[in-house]
Parts: structure tokens; sequence; C-alpha cells
């Protein structure tokens, strides 16, 4: 039995939506960091399975495959920054909490 | 009739599009080793030999066989920010490593470089991975870049707010290519993937065009974050005040360039589709023409009451962001062209700007416009040279600024002759160009009509802020007043 796109497509739909409302509404700098690695991954499913379903005789076109990888590597490169600063943050604030970044604003 | 799709399959680039890039990436890696190696060396020849570098690499990227505008400008805008940071090495070790100690400033004046490596090869992506990419090479150094003082909690809580942000437009602008691939088949930007795709693709159905404008929207997203345009703008007042002011001048100049060249990649495949009457066009018309007047109304209202001259500047990008959408909006225009001419104007006044808040930040301890306070008679020349770089930001006449805001006016009523219904944009723009006006004069308001104060000495000018404010005006008053001298 093979499952068909759709559901790949609705259950990336599905985490995307929820990485995107964790970033716009956690408080956390470390769950909104997690909700943007969910973003990503939410692409990288709907990349593979389209991978899959543009190909011929069972040979996926790989393309897409390829951006996935990228995808991952850049992933990884941006969470180290992204874990130095909120280390910097740490130090500077003592707090991992988004209300705490309140030194710039109108 | 549909075409195969292996036709149009492969991407092709040439090794010989990218020698600006390897150039860029070698010296960067060369001044990291240097960093790590040769620790007698001082820093400041790290930041001469980067900024020389990227210079040189700017006209080779002019005059090569690749030639390409914005490739040019951002190497233009990286050497400025470089030579910026060249004057104050002082305040960066002091923000850096606290004290005297250059200890791990180094990167500072090579990162730049790679950024600019990842502009020139998304200025010639036609791909979507190609674009991905490159652009990550720039926002991820971006990041590091803007929190690099780690020492000051601003530039700490710039660079989260912008990775954060810059982050979740990255996740968007993934998701939309990951949809661009599955409804056509193919990363290739071109017009012919677009318009089979837009009538449904082979099997000529509703919904693969549906989910192929979805696709486009979500890449239009990440794009206008790059540019900080409406509704996307958010991060570039806190950004641009928090960093380090060398980061600053490099997110408004050679970060800006990458997103319009972005743009330009996107935009370009539906160009053959300008046509009124065609539902595509009249929408990417009436969603450009929306963001255009969002951009421009956010930028120049939320400029005026700014005290802040970093954040003042911030809302000035947004601002001038929106003129520059104003040629997207005339799709069947040249759009790149114009958009690269606004951008030369917009580089050298706006590095010109930073380079001026940059000296009375670090002499009298503030980034405020009062800082600016008496400059008329304590420094004349400068304060002339500082009033000329703002003058051309606010669009003066004889100013090379006015030269690009008339094409950006031009270039609506031309894109009114096709969609009559865009004329509401024209009030809008007269608007904001007026408000430019108040809040760019209030920094030459407080240099000449506010008296310095009894301690007040005259500003000491560093080498490289003398040299760059003088070419940059100097420039700024030729292209000003070219059409004068050729009309004689």
């Amino acid at each position: 039995m093979t499952i068909p796109l759709a559901h790949y497509l609705i259950f990336s739909g599905i985490l995307f939506s929820i990485g995107l409302a964790g970033v716009l509404i956690r408080k956390n700098i470390l769950v909104v960091f997690m909700c943007l690695e969910m973003m990503l991954s939410a692409a990288n499913i709907s990349l593979v399975a389209f991978s899959r379903a543009q190909g011929t005789n069972g040979i996926p076109v790989y393309d897409a495959q390829v951006l996935s990888l990228f995808i991952v590597a850049i992933a990884a490169a941006e969470v180290s920054i992204g874990l130095a600063l909120i280390v910097a943050m740490f130090r500077a604030t003592r707090s991992v909490d988004s209300t705490s970044l309140n030194t710039l604003k109108d | 009739m549909m075409q195969d799709i292996s036709t149009y399959c492969s991407a092709t680039y040439t090794w010989g599009q990218f020698t600006p890039a390897f150039i860029l990436i070698g010296l960067a890696a060369v001044l990291i080793m240097a960093d790590t190696f040769v620790k007698s060396l001082p820093k400041r020849a790290y930041s001469l030999a980067a900024g020389f570098g990227a210079l040189l690499v700017a006209c080779y990227v002019y005059s090569g066989e690749h030639a390409n505008a914005f490739g040019m400008l951002a190497c233009l805008g990286t050497a400025l920010s470089i030579f910026l940071a060249f004057d104050y090495t002082k305040v960066c070790c002091a923000s850096i490593a606290g004290g005297s100690s250059e200890e791990g400033t180094g990167e500072f004046y090579a990162l730049p470089l790679v950024a600019c490596a990842g502009i020139i090869c998304l200025t010639q992506a036609v791909d979507l991975i190609m674009v991905f990419v490159s652009l990550e090479v720039v926002t991820l150094t971006s990041y590091v870049l803007a929190g690099y003082f780690r020492r000051n909690q601003g530039s700490v809580e710039a660079g989260i707010k912008y990775l954060v942000l810059g982050a979740m437009s990255t996740g968007i602008l993934v998701f939309g290519a990951a949809w661009y691939f599955g409804m056509s088949g193919t990363f290739i930007l071109d017009s012919t993937v677009v318009i089979d795709t837009l009538r449904g693709g082979q099997v000529a159905s509703g919904t693969v065009a549906l989910g192929f404008l979805m696709a486009v929207a979500l890449l239009f997203v990440g794009a206008f974050f790059k540019v900080g345009a409406a509704p996307m703008h958010i991060w570039i007042p806190d950004v641009y005040q928090g960093a380090p002011t060398p980061t600053t001048t490099f997110l408004a100049v050679a970060s800006k360039t990458a997103g319009f060249a972005l743009l330009c990649t996107l935009v370009t495949p539906f160009r053959t589709l300008a046509v009124p009457g065609i539902p595509v066009a009249d929408m990417l018309v009436t969603a450009f023409a929306i963001v255009a007047a969002a951009t421009l109304l956010i930028g120049n209202l939320g400029a005026l009451f700014q005290t802040n001259a970093k954040r003042l500047l911030g809302y000035s990008s947004i601002g001038q962001a929106g003129f520059i959408l104003i040629f997207f909006v005339n799709l069947d225009g040249i759009f790149e062209l114009y958009s690269a001419m606004y951008m030369l104007a917009y580089t050298l006044a706006t590095a010109a700007a930073f380079y001026a808040v940059a000296m009375v930040r670090t002499q009298r301890g503030s980034e405020e416009i009062s800082a600016f306070r008496g400059l008329g008679k304590t420094n004349p020349r400068t304060a002339f040279l500082i009033t000329v770089s703002f003058a051309s930001l606010a669009g003066v006449p004889l100013t090379f600024g006015f030269i690009v805001k008339m094409y950006s006016f031009i270039a609506l009523i031309s894109a009114m002759q096709n969609w009559a219904c865009l004329i509401w944009l024209l009030p809008v723009m007269i608007i904001c160009a007026t408000a430019g006006f108040y809040y760019y004069f209030k920094v030459i308001r407080a240099m000449y009509w506010e008296k310095p104060q009894a301690d007040d000495k005259p500003l000491c000018v560093p080498f490289c802020t003398g040299l760059v404010l003088s070419i940059c005006t100097v420039i700024l008053i030729l292209m000003g007043s070219w059409p004068l001298i050729a009309g004689m």
C-alpha cells in the first residue's frame, strides 16, 4: 500500500503551521528555535514527497532531495549560531525569555 | 502544446561566473588563517586587506565578462562597511574582547567578504537551490556580524531578533521553494516554466496553478524580508539600532542589494505575462502596489518621530525600499537597471550618513540626532558633506537622490498607462517624499540651527571617514547635476 502524496502534504502543512505559530506566540527563545527547526523540517518533508511524486518509473527527481540535504546542513549552521547568541544573551540578561529583549524599541 | 520538462530541467552555470566569489572566499580564508596563526599582525591590516580586496573585486565584477550591477554594488557596500570598521578598530576591540586586546576581532573584518561572495552568487542564480544556498550564506554571516559585540546588550539583542525573524523568513522561502518544485517539477526560474505551470501543468488542473501561486507568494515573502518591505520590515529598526555600526552599514547597503537582486530574479519570469487583463499580471501588480504603499507609509511616517540617528536611518531604509518597489509595480519596465541605479544613490548617501553617525557616536558619546548639534560651527566642512548626503537621501534637486526619486515617479506614471487604477499610489508617494524632507532635515537643522555646547570640541575626522564622505558627496553632486551639464 502506498501513502498518497496528499497525506504527506497535509502533514507537512500542519507541521509548518505549528512551527510558525510557535515562533510568533512562544516566549522562551529555546522553544522558538525548536519551532524554527520545525518549519524547515516541514519544508524537507514536502520536498522529499514531491521528489518522489514528480519522478517517473519509481525514480525520484533528485533535485528536491539535494535541496533538502542543503537545508539540513544550513539548519545545523543556523542552530550553532543561534545557540551561541542565546548563551551570550543569557550572560547579559540572566534569562532566555524573549520579554527580556527590551533595550531596543521605539 | 506542452513542452517536455527535460528541456529546461538543468540550470547552467559556468565556473567563470563565480570567479569573484571564489576570490572573496579565498581572501576571507587567508585572513581567518592569518588571524589564527600570525598573532603579531595588527588587526587594522586585516581591515585594509579586506576592504581593498572587496574594492578590487567590485572593479572586476563591473568590468568582467559576467558584468552585473548588483554584484558590483554589493562589493562596494561591503568595502565601505569594512573601511568604517578600519576607522574604529579601537572601539571594536573594546566591545568584542573588552579593553585594548585584539583577541578574536579578526573575523569581524573577514566575515563581510564571505557574505559578499554569497551576494555575488545570488545575483547570478537562475534556480531556487542556488538562491537558497547563497541567500543563507549572506544571512548566516549577517547574524554573526549583528551579534558580534557580545559585551554589548543591544548588539546581542539585535543578533537574536535578526536570527529569529530571519530564520522564520527562510523557513517560509524554503516552503515556497518546495511547492514551486512540487507544482512545476523543476527549480529553474524561467518564464516557460511559469507560463506552463500557471496553465495547470501537464494535467491542466486548476489546483496546480493555485498551488503554484501560493509557492510564488511564499517566495516573495522571503524576498520582502531581505529588502525590508512591509509587512516583513519589523526587524529593521531594532537590528539597525542595536548592531555594530559597520554591520548596520553592511545590512543597509549590501544586504539590501542582495534583497533586490533576489526580487529581480523572482520577478523576471513574470515579465512576459505583464499584459493588462491577464489575471496573474493584475494580481502581481496589485500586490506590489499595496506592498510598496505600505512600505512607503510605514518607513517614512515611522521615521518622523525618531530621535536616535541609527534608528532614523533604519526607518529611512524602509522608506527608500518603498520607492524602489515602485519600479517593480511597473512590471514590464526595466526594473533591474532602475533599482540598481536607485541602490547606487542610496548606497553612497547611506554609507556617508553611517560614517557621520559613527564619528559623532565615538566622539560625543551619543547616537541621538541632538548629538549633531552645532557641527556647522565647529566643523563647517564636514557639516557640509553630511548635509549633502542627507539632502540626497531626502531627494533635494541637484543631488543624485533627486534623479533616482524622479525615475521612481516616472516608473509609476508609465505603469499607469497599463493599469490606470494605480493613480491612488501617486498621492502616497508625494506624501512620503515630503515626509522625507522633514525627518532628514532634522539632522541638518541640528547641525546648523542648534548652538554647540560650551564643552563641545570640534570633531576630529578620521582618515577613512573624511575620504569616504568627500568621495560620496562629490559623486552624489556630480550625478545629480549631470543632466544640467549634459543638457548644455
